[in-house]
């Protein structure tokens, strides 16, 4: 009896339906066969492959413990829940979405702290002056306490805190605050400021790989084939196909075109004919539409990449390497 | 109900912690059995919130924090202050399970120790609590073990006497337990270039020369003008005082360097207590500093060992040695096995003076005391 290859997938929310969106993306469909509340799916065409659905912070005690293979969490996450992390999981990829800077926020009204250094002296002036400490409300407790550490900062408390983090201050439970923030705007609501040097963490949303989940051949494959369609997708998005034909598409120019627009050449150099078929990063496609009709092109035709399938697989390199080590 | 028959190398161990423990009451220590379940408030409150991870917490159904006690001096601490002898000069001990995190070391373990609480005799107490503790790790068969001792009121009395803003003096005293920001803050304060928000350069300047009370008067307006209120603990009040500061800092020229090389010299004396007295006297002549009651304290403490019969030739002194707990306030001493057998210290403690203030007695209480780690002194003394 094998068991499955499982990847565990956000239930709710905004991040349900971007990991669905991204999975979609690379050919990869997640369905739930008995219906929208069913907390059990699949992927369409791949039988060998289960989907659990569940809270991130579910799938982030499972990575963790090993319980499932790869699951789609937010950085954050992980490095506050689970200890050594990098020694638990392979983070494999940034998503590109669910993107949250884990912060150190003090009230607007403290116009004598801008770096941690001051709130390291503020602390231990609070605690000479009112001989208790300064409270720190956060749920990022781990996090918190190691980037408080490392800025030598002794003299504070950790107050947890399940919701409305940044309404503390006011509140009166606590005098700073290290919260998410994306945009800043609910600070700002809340009369209070990021410490310049202050970012604890960039998070983002992961595709995360469980080290001491069970890692058979069969669990290999099933990754592979996931990994394969996502790097394919990824490699599809981050290129576009750039084609000319013109006889001065010689090795030296495309050497240049290398250099300045970064592109690749997916089937090697030019054909006897001047045929030439470039991928080039998004942005550098107008210039390089101009460099080479500067230099002989008639025409430069561009269109978007589906999938780019590579012989090597950047993505399944990295796993293989994160369990060997 | 029937319990565990005790297992005999345990009964063996219990024997000879009971013997050791009735030695304390024996000289004078009445002994205490805290609650094993403590309130987790005082140990985080206390030793830092570093200390949260190595304990073993729980919730009560009030949504309180509770643990389950990772040493016995804060919780003999508070049962001295909720007892009638709370502010009178007496002396506990006792023996029982603290329970921390530890890698390589089971987190369940036995610890021994005494608590003296409220003698004005400061030296004396102190030296008692160094003879005690060597006869605690003779009582398993280590008759010499290694004696590192250190002073943190030494260096408290070193800030106090340099010329250096408040500021840097708390910063100084607060990182004495953090080796490496201590030498960054000396590089730090060696460099001092502007460290205050640059556009706020100017304003802090200005407000650098002029009168203290007029100044802070203006800012406390500003804050109020801007209709910022007072959020969370610090008032308006304690925010113009540090922005003040900040520009008082941001004017004086950088430490002098030869108030650093005086500081570092400083740290860098070691030896025995009376070639240590010797050397320090000798800095603080140099360096035009009084510090002769701190000095009087050490050498009259080192006076009290010898009167003990400790051999003060074998104790190594420090300036720089702390225990890396922020509650300790002046002597500090650990005893470690010369053949190293053991995980770590076997025997360790200090003066907290302003420990029992902290947990809420009114008036400051003098405190000294220590601990031993009974299976590391099992490890190092062969039998249980």
């Amino acid at each position: 009896m094998s068991a499955p290859f499982i990847i565990a997938v956000p239930a709710k929310g905004r991040l349900q339906e971007n990991a669905a969106r991204f999975f979609s993306r690379a050919g990869l469909e997640l369905i739930k066969p008995r219906g929208a509340r069913d907390y059990r799916g699949t992927i369409a065409g791949l039988p060998g492959i289960e989907v659990a659905f569940l809270s991130a912070t579910e799938i982030t005690e499972l990575l963790g413990q090993g319980m499932v293979h790869f699951g789609v969490t937010g950085e954050d996450l992980v490095r506050e829940m689970i200890p050594d992390a990098d020694s638990k999981v392979i983070l494999i990829d940034g998503l590109g979405f669910g993107h949250a800077n884990v912060a150190v926020a003090v009230p607007q009204a403290w116009i004598d702290v801008y770096s941690m250094a001051d709130v390291d002296d503020v602390a231990t002036a609070f605690r000479l002056k009112h001989n208790r400490k300064l409270r720190v409300a956060t749920k990022y407790i781990n996090l918190t306490r190691d980037f408080f550490s490392a800025h030598g900062i002794t003299d504070y408390r950790i107050v947890a805190s399940s919701g409305a983090t940044e309404g503390a201050p006011a509140a009166g439970t606590a005098e700073l605050i290290v919260d998410i923030t994306t945009t800043g705007a609910t600070l700002a609501a809340n009369a209070l400021k990021v410490v310049d040097d202050g970012v604890i963490l960039r998070s983002q949303a992961n595709l995360v790989a469980a080290r001491s989940a069970l890692w058979g051949e069969s669990e290999r494959a099933a990754a592979r084939l996931v990994l394969d369609r996502l790097a394919a997708e990824a490699r599809g998005r981050a290129f576009r196909e750039v084609r000319a034909r013109f006889a001065g598409a010689n090795k030296a120019l495309l050497g240049q075109a290398r250099e300045r627009f970064g592109i690749v050449l997916p089937f090697g150099d030019a054909t006897s004919s001047g045929m030439v078929t470039l991928h080039c990063p998004p942005a550098q496609v107008h210039a390089l539409a101009t460099f080479l009709r500067e230099h002989g092109a008639e025409a430069v035709t561009v269109a978007d990449l589906g999938y780019v399938f590579a012989r090597d697989n950047h993505l399944y390199a990295k796993l293989e390497a994160g369990l060997a080590s | 109900m029937t319990s565990r028959p005790a297992k005999p190398r345990e009964a063996a161990r219990d024997a000879r912690a009971e013997a050791l423990v009735a030695s304390f009451e024996r000289a004078g220590y009445t002994r205490l059995t805290p609650a094993i379940l403590q309130p987790a408030e005082p140990f985080l409150d206390l030793s830092g919130e570093d200390i949260r991870k190595r304990m073993f917490l729980t919730t009560d159904p009030h949504g309180r924090e509770l643990c389950l006690r990772p040493d016995l001096t804060i919780p003999v601490s508070r049962d001295y202050l909720a007892s009638p002898a709370a502010g009178r000069a007496q002396g506990f001990c006792y023996l029982g399970q603290v329970f921390r995190h530890r890698q390589d070391e089971s987190s369940e373990f036995l610890q021994a120790g005494i608590e003296s609480f409220g003698r004005p005799d400061i030296a004396a107490a102190d030296a008692e609590m160094l003879a005690l503790g060597l006869d605690t790790t003779a009582h398993y068969g280590l008759a010499a073990p290694d004696i590192s001792i250190g002073d943190v009121g030494l260096f408290a009395a070193l800030i106090a006497a340099l010329d250096l803003a408040p500021a840097w003096k708390r910063r100084l005293i607060k990182d004495f337990n953090h080796k490496t920001s201590l030498a960054q803050d000396l590089e730090r304060l060696t460099l001092s270039a502007a460290h205050a928000r640059p556009e706020y350069q100017g304003v802090l300047a200005a407000l650098a020369g002029s009168d203290p009370k007029g100044a802070h008067a203006l800012v406390t307006d500003l804050l109020s003008i801007a209709g910022i209120s007072a959020v969370g603990g610090r008032s308006v009040g304690e925010i113009a005082d540090r922005f003040l500061e900040q520009a008082a800092l941001g004017a004086q020229t950088s430490l002098p360097r030869e108030t650093r090389a005086l500081i570092e010299r400083f740290l860098a004396v070691a030896g025995d207590p009376d070639e240590a007295a010797a050397e320090l006297r000798a800095v603080a002549k140099d360096g035009s500093l009084k510090l002769d009651a701190a000095l009087d304290l050490f050498e009259s403490r080192t006076g009290f060992l010898a009167a003990r019969s400790v051999d003060v030739r074998r104790i190594k002194f420090s300036t720089a040695f702390g225990r890396g707990l922020d509650y300790y306030t002046g002597f500090v001493f650990e005893l470690h096995d010369p053949a190293g057998r053991a995980a770590g210290q076997l025997v360790a403690g200090g003066r907290y003076d302003g420990l029992l203030t902290r947990l809420g007695s009114k008036k400051p209480i003098p405190a000294v005391g220590f601990a031993a780690w009974i299976e590391r002194l099992i490890a190092c003394g062969g039998a249980a």
